[in-house]
């Protein structure tokens, strides 16, 4: 599903390019639920942001959902997001004057989906009863929830999550946790999710520790934790 | 630490410099402006008044009446410096051979330059015998006259020879203005001339009139003294009494010197609004985006004080740069206002002096207006919490359907991002009011200027080719007689010919009284139209037209009675007002010619023909033929007075034209602050769009089409405002020498909200163009505004 060879990012030139990845091999499987461990700077956020088409690798392999990322120009790479992938961020950015289902309504515009399936992706993360209410009108939880739905409603194969709890309080962001694990588990989409809360890493599939640029390890999860089960 | 804020604050103004700089291009125009016309003001004054005290111009000029009694009376009045007295007298000239024309012959003396308005020599020598005349400047460049050239003087037995002894300047007709209804002179037609007072003796007296000029003392209440002599002169007889102020020249200059001064306070003060408002903008955008940076300094210690002053010397540092450029640029605009004005109306003294007053003033001004921009984000930085600031959260925007949607429903069905355009405009009020108020000060700039340019084209249109609409005028050296019409009408290129009575006269009420013209056309006149209510309507069957600035001058409404005094005609009579007739240039009394003859039992006082030509004759062949026929002493073309007109309104294109230019800049300054902000704040929603597969295409058709919207929200008010002020930028210039009303061509309308829209999408351009490039992997990394 994902692919990547040797990849490398960097940022500048001559003695001030900041090596963010050095020559990472990763490779990830459909359905996988995969969470990204590293401290700030590791590179953690960079690689899911090649992995997203956001940035582009400075050398090597990337090839996602059959997509070969190094060979697309920034057109190609925005039809490919359109598509492929769905991303949530620590902060939510919804649009404050839409409502939570006119920000989900938004993405759905954007593939051709319909008003009813904006309003079951909301159902998903069980905000169907909170559709009409404006973002400001929302708790954190909940606005981090219509992210995650807005990304879902395209209904991609890959979601990419950045700290998604990184603004939530142990509840909220177990609420959020549970439904990106659900994601997973009941749509089989592949879930990158990445943090510096070692104790999300408990929730994955497979742990991966980045350490300056490189990966450190990857360690299978025999029995990944439900969202209750983690404490932080 | 104030140093490392200093550094601070260089690198903000780095970061954002585009709109920094747009900021200081809007004050330096205020300040230029303001500059440029004040500096313009004061030497155009300092100029007219350093030619009024050379050339010791009268403060009265007091024509008519019991000139002995006038003259002894007036000696005795305290404050009084000096009286004399000189022969006046409007003839027939004819110049180049056979270029038949009006002369005002105005006397000096023999042995040497008078008391009293003296006259400058610019060539040739002063008046002798041999050579008896000095011709005005204008009428000398205008005719290419020069010293020891002759010209002809209708005398009681003909033309009469005159030689040139030079060319001179008079204070008195710093602009050759016939009269208060004639301010705009034909040169073809009309022309002064200084003559030997003994030669004026032959001069018919008919013609010919005494004047009395009075100078005062200086220091004398000159008001107070103006109103005394008045009152003494008129009840001597006398017709006319006409303070410096009043001169017709003096006037109609004024009339400029008053706009200029009002321009120099109205305009740059919108030009600083603007920037005041651009500056807030940018200011509240910058706190806005720095709040935890805000939190961080004031956690750590720093006074509100100093975070205060931070970012008021952002607004501080916008005016000083301002300032710099804009004062000295404005020294020099208002030196190249004068020198081009007093050139092109040919006025000899231009003083051009760099008025230190007005730099200061312009310093003044505009660290007043950064730091008035400045001051209220300022406050807001200086009372952020840090605790809360630091916290990175800001308050939720606020989030509801629009006034729109709710009165119109089906809106609610719109696609979300065309939701999300429409709410956009609501969203931030700060943020939607400086939009709209910058667009608002945009329209109402470029509407007032070109709704002047629109009125001043429809004010000749109306005056030469609506109420005048004769081709000439000419005028006979005797009462007209029918057969000199039926003469004049067999002429080839002439479609019809009337005759007309041009007779100056006085008019009074029980409050004030009026010097001008009183103008008597027959009942069926096709010369003339009368524009009374907004209706054309025949002459005045009973009782007489005036000029609508009489309303007001004599305080006098239709159904009043008004005395009527025509010395020519020898008829005083009351008569009541029928109507006030609206036309843009002077102010005229018009009666029926019958009404006038039966006024002066039965004697013709006609002494003019208005001729209209046929299509396609030629106005110089017509003047040649028409002006050779019998008793025709002077002529004037009516093509060439409104080519005058336009040449002299082109004085006011090119200044309004040149503001009109700056408008547009600052229009675009202005929205370019206001809309880059409006992007820029929204840099985390752009991101996380691009992120989620919005094209760069769709993203900047959302924003144009809100900042569009929010451009043509603030297009009605605009449009509304904008006729407001160019109303009153109109009402500067509307006197009894010239009624200007207001009128904007549809086309106006429409073309200011085209100029505003494609300014509004040239200023989106280079933001858009950073739409483009943003980075969006390190916008979503953080949460940027």
């Amino acid at each position: 599903m994902i692919d990547l060879t040797r990849v490398v990012r960097t940022y500048g030139e001559g003695p001030t390019a900041v090596h963010a990845l050095r020559g990472v091999d990763l490779g990830i499987d459909q359905g996988e639920f995969i969470v990204v461990l590293g401290p700030s700077g590791s590179g953690k956020t960079t690689m899911l942001n090649l992995i997203g088409g956001i940035e582009e690798v400075t050398s090597g392999g990337l090839i996602v959902d059959g997509v070969d990322l190094t060979r697309m120009d920034e057109d190609e790479r925005t039809e490919f997001r359109r598509s492929h992938v769905g991303f949530v961020f620590q902060f939510f950015n919804l649009i404050p004057t839409l409502t939570a289902l006119e920000n989900v309504q938004l993405m759905a515009e954007l593939v051709g989906r319909n008003h009813d399936d904006s309003l079951a992706a909301l159902d998903a993360v069980g905000l169907a009863d909170r559709a009409d209410h404006f973002p400001g009108m929302l708790s954190g939880g909940e606005q981090q929830r219509v992210a995650i739905a807005r990304a879902l409603v395209k209904q991609p194969p890959i979601l990419l999550v950045d700290e998604p709890t990184g603004s939530l309080d142990l509840d909220t962001g177990r609420q959020v946790l549970t439904q990106l694990r659900s994601v997973s588990d009941r749509d089989g989409r592949t879930v990158l999710l990445v943090t510096h809360n070692s104790a999300i890493g408990g929730m994955g599939d497979r742990v991966i520790r980045l350490h300056s640029g490189e990966i450190a390890s990857i360690e299978p999860n025999e029995r990944p934790l439900v969202a209750e089960e983690v404490e932080w | 630490m104030v140093s490392i804020l200093h550094r601070k604050l260089r690198r903000d103004l780095r970061q954002r410099r585009s709109q920094f700089i747009a900021v200081i291009i809007t004050i330096i125009l205020g300040i230029a402006l303001f500059g440029g016309t004040y500096d313009a003001y004061q030497n155009l004054t300092d100029s007219y008044h350093g030619m009024f005290s050379t050339l010791n111009t009268a403060d009265m000029t007091i024509a008519g009446g019991q000139t002995d009694s006038i003259v002894q009376g007036v000696r005795g009045v305290s404050g009084v410096e000096n009286v004399t007295t000189r022969t006046v007298a409007d003839v027939p000239v004819q110049v180049n051979g056979d270029h038949k024309m009006l002369g005002r012959l105005v006397g000096i003396p023999a042995a040497g330059q008078p008391l009293i308005d003296k006259v400058d020599i610019l060539s040739g020598t002063y008046p002798d015998a041999s050579a008896p005349v000095l011709i005005e400047q204008h009428m000398a460049k205008h005719f290419d006259l020069k010293a020891g050239d002759t010209i002809q003087v209708l005398g009681p037995n003909g033309w009469v020879d005159e030689k040139i002894a030079g060319i001179a300047a008079s204070a008195e007709y710093l602009w050759p203005a016939e009269s208060r209804q004639q301010v705009i002179p034909s040169f073809d037609d009309f022309g002064i001339v200084f003559a030997d007072e003994s030669s004026l003796s032959a001069v018919p007296s008919a013609e010919a009139h005494t004047e009395v000029l009075v100078t005062y003392k200086s220091g004398v209440d000159t008001a107070a003294l103006d109103r005394l002599i008045e009152d003494f002169a008129k009840n001597n007889g006398a017709t006319n009494a006409t303070p410096l102020a009043d001169l017709p020249s003096n006037a109609a200059l004024s009339e400029d010197l008053s706009g200029f001064q009002e321009m120099s306070l109205m305009f740059p003060l919108l030009f600083l609004a603007a920037a005041g408002m651009a500056t807030y903008v940018l200011l509240t955008r910058l706190v806005l985006s720095q709040r935890g940076q805000i939190g961080l300094l004031m956690a750590s210690g720093f006074k509100k004080r100093t975070v205060f002053g931070h970012y008021l010397e952002f607004g501080l540092l916008a005016g000083a740069i301002g300032a710099v450029i804009g004062a000295p640029l404005g020294a020099l605009l208002g030196n190249g206002i004068t020198k081009l004005y007093t050139s092109a109306i040919s006025i000899p003294v231009a003083i051009t002096t760099v008025h230190v007053s007005t730099i200061i003033m312009g310093i003044a001004f505009a660290l007043v207006a950064g730091a008035l921009s400045a001051l209220a984000p300022a406050m807001r930085a200086a009372k952020i919490m840090p605790a809360q600031a630091m916290r990175g959260l800001l308050p939720a925007g606020k989030g509801g359907a629009t006034l729109v949607e709710r009165l119109v429903p089906p809106l609610r069905r719109l696609p979300a991002r065309w939701k999300s355009v429409l709410r956009g405009v609501g969203r931030n009020r700060n943020r939607t009011i400086t939009t709209v108020a910058g667009v608002i000060i945009a329209v109402t700039l470029i509407l007032t200027f070109w709704g002047m340019i629109d009125s001043i084209q429809m004010m000749l249109h109306e005056q030469f080719d609506v109420v005048n609409r004769q081709s000439a005028q000419i005028y006979l050296t005797t009462p007209v007689t029918p057969s000199e019409v039926s003469t004049i009408q067999a002429e080839p290129g002439v479609a019809a010919a009337e005759a007309v009575g041009d007779l100056p006269a006085t008019v009074s009420s029980a409050t004030s009284q009026y010097h001008t013209e009183i103008l008597a056309f027959d009942m069926n006149t096709t010369m003339h139209t009368f524009i009374v209510d907004g209706k054309d309507v025949p002459p005045p069957s009973e009782g007489v037209f005036l000029g609508t600035a009489l309303r007001k001058e004599l305080d006098v409404k239709v159904g009043d009675t008004v005395t009527l005094d025509i010395p020519d005609a020898q008829v005083q009579t009351t008569q009541t007002v029928s109507g006030f007739v609206e036309e843009p240039f002077g102010t005229f009394v018009y009666i029926s010619a019958g009404e006038l003859t039966a006024l002066t039992g039965g004697t013709d006082v006609e002494n003019s023909v208005y001729v209209t030509y046929v299509s396609g004759a030629q106005g110089e062949t017509m003047r040649n033929e028409l002006s050779a026929l019998p008793n025709v002493g002077a002529f004037i073309d009516s093509q060439a007075l409104k080519s005058m007109a336009r040449q002299y309104m082109s004085l006011i294109y090119a200044f309004v034209g040149i503001m009109l230019a700056l408008g547009g800049v600052m229009a675009f300054a202005l929205i370019y602050n206001t809309i880059s902000a409006n992007i820029a704040e929204r840099a985390s929603e752009v991101a996380m769009m691009r992120a989620g597969g919005v094209s760069r295409r769709t993203i900047s058709g959302l924003l144009t089409s809100e900042n569009v919207l929010l451009t043509l929200i603030g297009v009605i008010p605009g449009l509304v405002i904008g006729y407001v002020f160019a109303y009153y930028g109109l009402s500067i210039y509307s006197s009894d020498m010239f009624t200007m009303s207001l009128y904007i061509r549809p086309t106006t309308y429409v073309f200011t909200v085209l100029a505003i829209i494609v300014a509004a999408l040239l200023s989106q351009r280079p933001v858009l163009r950073a739409v483009q490039r943003l980075d969006v992997a390190t916008v979503v990394r953080e949460r940027s505004l």
